[in-house]
């Protein structure tokens, strides 16, 4: 991915919450990091069973980044992920996450928190907004 | 309630209703609504909301049961047309339907024109012919050109022109001058127009989706698009992007520019798409790919795509 490219700097200041390199939402704190790339990090966090991610996850990831998120839905409860620094996140990688979702066994949901608003959109208008597996929490704009 | 507007329909009736104005319109429009709601057919009507405003108040009561669309908003995109018959046929286990659907009318770009066509032609094979539906498709030929009226005699099987008492409809058409199935198995078949040389150019590969982003923002920022459009916009380059990286070769071509409002990226890749109703199908939450498509009609004003064994180009069209 080729990050310093033409309006690299720019291009996202509408796509994603937050800034990269900036703070989890209020409430989360980040422990060791589990999947890295260069367009993507991914860590465990603390209290809370669940990931965050900070990055782009698209077609280059997105595979890896299922795997990642399988490999956490083994334990019990919900898996929460912390989203507010995903920069973008195309339709691949939400294939991903559907993946996952469709993996885990009925007692078991991926939340998602601090989702983008176009991130939501998009999930409506390719028909995976309301899956059984997955829900989606309105914290996006007022974390915490 | 004359008969003639209500021959028994037990399967795809594709119809260009060629009427003069609006008093012209609700005339012969009215009678086929309410033949349809007599026979206990469920009818939708999605047209302009001046026509809606004419029919409601001539329906009275009746028109409870219509359900009606803004067409400014189910279709402004014509590639969202189909996917609003095929809910509406959806919803309703087999019954037969009555619909009226006006996706042209004067004002309409030139891209827009050949677009409408164009779903007026994959009507022809997107709804099975053994499904209960009417839909009639206005025309009004007092304010469109000659050229659109002939373009709608050839991509409709039916097509009616005098008032309904005299309906002069012509059976034969189908065999003599009806070419809409044909010319929808040749898909994409109109070339688009050069860009132009002031466009930005980008060759990209995997590695460059976030320069597609970001040439796409930058690009409408200067265009002076709504943040809102501007993200639409993206998103849709990105997965167009992504298609060519993953279906097209590795590797497109992108050009930018703006056009009287838009912005427009035009990809070029080495991909070949046969399915003429690629960019239409719902996707259903168990496939694992053609959303991509789907996508950028649902964000996109316009999508053209223009497909053949040695490559596939598409258009998105977004206005600030």
């Amino acid at each position: 991915m080729n990050g310093d490219g033409p309006g690299g700097e720019k291009e996202m200041s509408l796509l994603r919450a937050r800034a990269a390199g900036e703070q989890p939402m209020a409430g989360w704190m980040e422990g060791e990091q589990m999947y890295a790339d260069k367009q993507l990090v991914i860590r465990h966090t603390i209290p809370t069973n669940g990931l965050s991610f900070a990055g782009v996850i698209d077609v280059n990831n997105a595979d890896a980044v299922a795997d990642a998120l399988k490999s956490q839905l083994e334990g019990k409860g919900d898996l929460h992920l912390e989203l507010s620094r995903v920069e973008f996140w195309d339709v691949s990688g939400i294939r991903a996450l559907v993946a996952a979702a469709e993996s885990a066994n009925s007692r078991r949901r991926i939340v998602l928190h601090g989702m983008a608003p176009l991130l939501r959109k998009v999930m409506t208008l390719v028909g995976w907004a309301e899956l059984p597996g997955l829900e989606i929490c309105n914290c996006g704009e007022e974390p915490g | 309630m004359n008969a003639e507007p209500n021959p028994a329909h037990d399967e795809f009736r594709h119809e260009a209703l060629l009427y003069r104005g609006l008093a012209d319109f609700v005339d012969r429009t009215v009678p086929f609504i309410r033949g349809g709601l007599e026979a206990g057919e469920s009818v939708a009507v999605v047209t302009s909301a001046k026509h809606i405003d004419a029919l409601r108040r001539e329906l009275g009561s009746d028109a409870g049961v219509v359900a009606f669309a803004d067409i400014a908003v189910i279709g402004a995109n014509p590639a969202r047309i189909i996917p609003f018959w095929q809910d509406f046929i959806a919803t309703q286990d087999g019954r037969p339907l009555r619909g009226i659907g006006e996706p042209i009318w004067a004002g309409r770009s030139a891209a827009e024109l050949v677009e409408c066509q164009r779903h007026e032609s994959l009507l022809n094979v997107a709804i099975d012919t053994e499904t209960p539906i009417w839909l009639l498709c206005p025309y009004d030929a007092t304010c469109l050109d000659p050229e659109i009226i002939d373009e709608a005699r050839h991509s409709h099987p039916h097509v009616t022109a005098g008032p309904p008492a005299t309906a002069s409809r012509e059976p034969q058409r189908k065999s003599e001058v009806f070419r809409g199935v044909r010319a929808s198995g040749m898909p994409f078949a109109t070339p688009l127009p050069d860009p132009p040389s002031e466009a930005t150019v980008l060759r990209f590969g995997s590695g460059d989706l976030a320069v597609v982003r970001g040439i796409v923002a930058a690009s409408a920022a200067s265009a002076g698009l709504d943040a809102h459009r501007a993200d639409d916009l993206v998103v849709a380059a990105h997965e167009i992007a992504t298609n060519s990286v993953r279906h097209g070769g590795g590797a497109g071509v992108l050009k930018v520019w703006p056009e009287d409002g838009q912005l427009i990226c035009d990809f070029n890749d080495a991909g070949h798409i046969d399915d003429p109703l690629a960019d239409r199908r719902q996707p259903s939450s168990t496939a694992a790919g053609g959303r991509g498509l789907w996508l950028a009609n649902q964000l996109c004003d316009l999508v053209q795509i223009r497909s053949h064994p040695s490559g596939t180009q598409i258009r998105l069209h977004v206005r600030g």
